[in-house]
């Protein structure tokens, strides 16, 4: 019965030529984990040059599956004709799609930090809308390109400098830390005195997260959280000119380190919080003014 | 004497069911094309983690990718055995290829969920978001795959499956091996090219 069927159907491989073609898709599959995998040690010679290999290799299986087991090898030209059609136009999309968004102008953030709006509150317009719009537009740079290290005092840290009285006791520096990956600050109490000049260092040890220290009014962390939020990355996840907010550091990218400068304000308990979305329900602690 | 079904007469003088099996096919190439093209566009502009390096595992991958390679084979085994009216081979195979889609389908299942509890869900970046997509929509391909295979596999119980109806497992083939190229590419794209990507280098101090 088979041997009659397969003289019927020449076209069609014989079980031992679709045998072969799976050993080949599984070798190819093979040398392309091989040239990956970082303990192979091969990855680090090729280089860039593994992309076209790679690409190479997907290539050859993609056709074998469409001429042997597709059988388009056997077939009318007009069925390889619709489907290659297809695929021509599928790459045509492809490059259309990287060429529009990659090529020309660098790349979505790199255009999204070239165009940006600020963003403005409508309470705050008729106050400081010019002051508001510097002011998101600092901040967006410093988190967009993740160079928030050396100087990550904010133009709402410094005006709360200017508001308040003179420094008491010299500056006096407080460093702060995250647990690790975890989302929690290493301690969840700072003391400082009243008017104290205080320069305050948040190294951001997480390899994974952004966060943020920002310096808040008793009680107000979640609310000042829940309008970062809505102020989108683009402004750090605080909202501008946000009054509840004494001072606070850049967003920090994941191993970087933020310094923020201020005067601590009359003696009383205040809220730290990171105002990263979620993070404010873990990432809080007391900020304690002696008189 | 068999094989009626493909020898009726057409203006192309091809089986018009086929004919639109491959137009079928090439038409979800610019689907994936499309999908393939925003991941690329994205590549790398996520803001916050976590990123391809910190949560693809490439061996699991390559693990799958073997599987969902060998349903292929199964598949063209099956077809091989619908031909030649072998009912019991068409059974087996079927099956085969049945349970090897769905052995890939419970690799993206264990993935996806081992991902989410990293912490990267659609939402989270733009790495998740166009991650989750394409490789979402493409195991929807293989699940819908799989649905068909099983509704073949009733038809071979009862013995109604043979060379005179061999173009339904076919075409059912098909789009079987289509799904498969798909994810030869997006296997070599989103894993062996992307899936080392680590984030933005952290600033220095």
């Amino acid at each position: 019965m088979t041997t009659s069927h397969e003289e019927q159907h020449g076209r069609h491989p014989s079980f031992r030529q679709y045998v072969l073609v799976a050993t080949i898709l599984f070798l190819i599959t093979i040398v392309e984990f091989v040239l990956i995998w970082p303990r192979a040690n091969i990855v680090d010679e090729l280089g860039a040059s593994k992309i076209p290999l790679l690409v190479g290799l997907s290539a050859i299986k993609f056709a074998i599956v469409i001429m042997f087991y597709m059988h388009l090898k056997f077939e009318s030209w007009l069925f390889s004709g619709v489907f290659l059609a297809g695929l021509a136009l599928a790459f045509a999309v492809g490059i259309a799609v990287l060429a529009l968004f990659v090529a020309l102008d660098g790349g979505p953030r790199d255009f999204a930090e070239a165009n940006r709006v600020a963003f403005e509150h409508g309470e705050d317009e008729s106050t400081s809308s010019e002051a508001g719009a510097t002011e998101s537009t600092g901040q967006a740079g410093e988190t967009g390109t993740g160079t928030s290290s050396a100087e990550a005092v904010t133009p709402q840290a410094e005006t709360a400098v200017t508001q308040t009285a003179p420094a008491a006791a010299g500056p006096f520096t407080l460093d702060i830390t995250t647990e690790g990956d975890a989302l929690t600050f290493s301690t969840g109490t700072l003391t400082a005195q009243a008017g104290a000049e205080v320069v305050l260092t948040f190294n951001n040890v997480s390899a994974v997260n952004q966060h943020n220290w920002v310096l808040v009014n008793a009680g107000e962390k979640d609310a000042v959280a829940t309008d970062g939020t809505a102020a989108g990355p683009g402004n750090g996840w605080l909202k501008p000119d946000d009054p509840r907010v004494i001072a606070n550091t850049a967003l920090l990218d994941p191993g970087a380190t933020g310094e923020v400068q201020f005067t601590a304000p009359e003696a009383g308990t205040y809220q730290f919080v990171c105002t990263f979305p979620g993070h404010n329900f873990t990432m809080f602690g007391d900020f304690q003014v002696n008189p | 004497m068999a094989h009626a079904a493909e020898h009726e007469y057409t203006t192309t003088g091809l089986n018009h069911r086929k004919l639109l099996m491959w137009v079928f096919l090439g038409s979800d190439c610019l689907f994936f094309a499309s999908l393939i093209a925003t991941y690329m566009v994205y590549r790398g502009q996520s803001l916050n983690g976590p990123y391809p390096a910190d949560i693809i595992d490439v061996p699991i991958t390559t693990i799958s990718t073997f599987v969902l390679l060998m349903s292929s084979f199964a598949m063209v085994q099956a077809l091989a055995a619908t031909n030649a009216n072998n009912q019991r081979g068409i059974r087996i195979w079927l099956l085969a290829t049945a349970i090897l889609g769905s052995i890939f389908i419970a690799f993206q299942v264990y993935e996806f969920n081992a991902f989410k509890n990293e912490g990267l869900t659609l939402g989270t970046n733009l790495f998740g978001a166009t991650f989750f997509t394409l490789t979402g929509f493409h195991g929807a391909h293989v699940t819908l795959g799989i649905v068909w295979l099983v509704a073949l596999l009733i038809l071979g119980m009862k013995g109604r499956l043979g060379p005179a109806t061999a173009l339904d497992v076919e075409l059912a083939g098909l789009y079987w091996h289509f799904v498969d190229i798909v994810w030869i590419i997006i296997f070599t794209l989103l894993y062996l090219i992307a899936g080392f990507d680590a984030g933005p280098a952290p600033p220095v101090g």
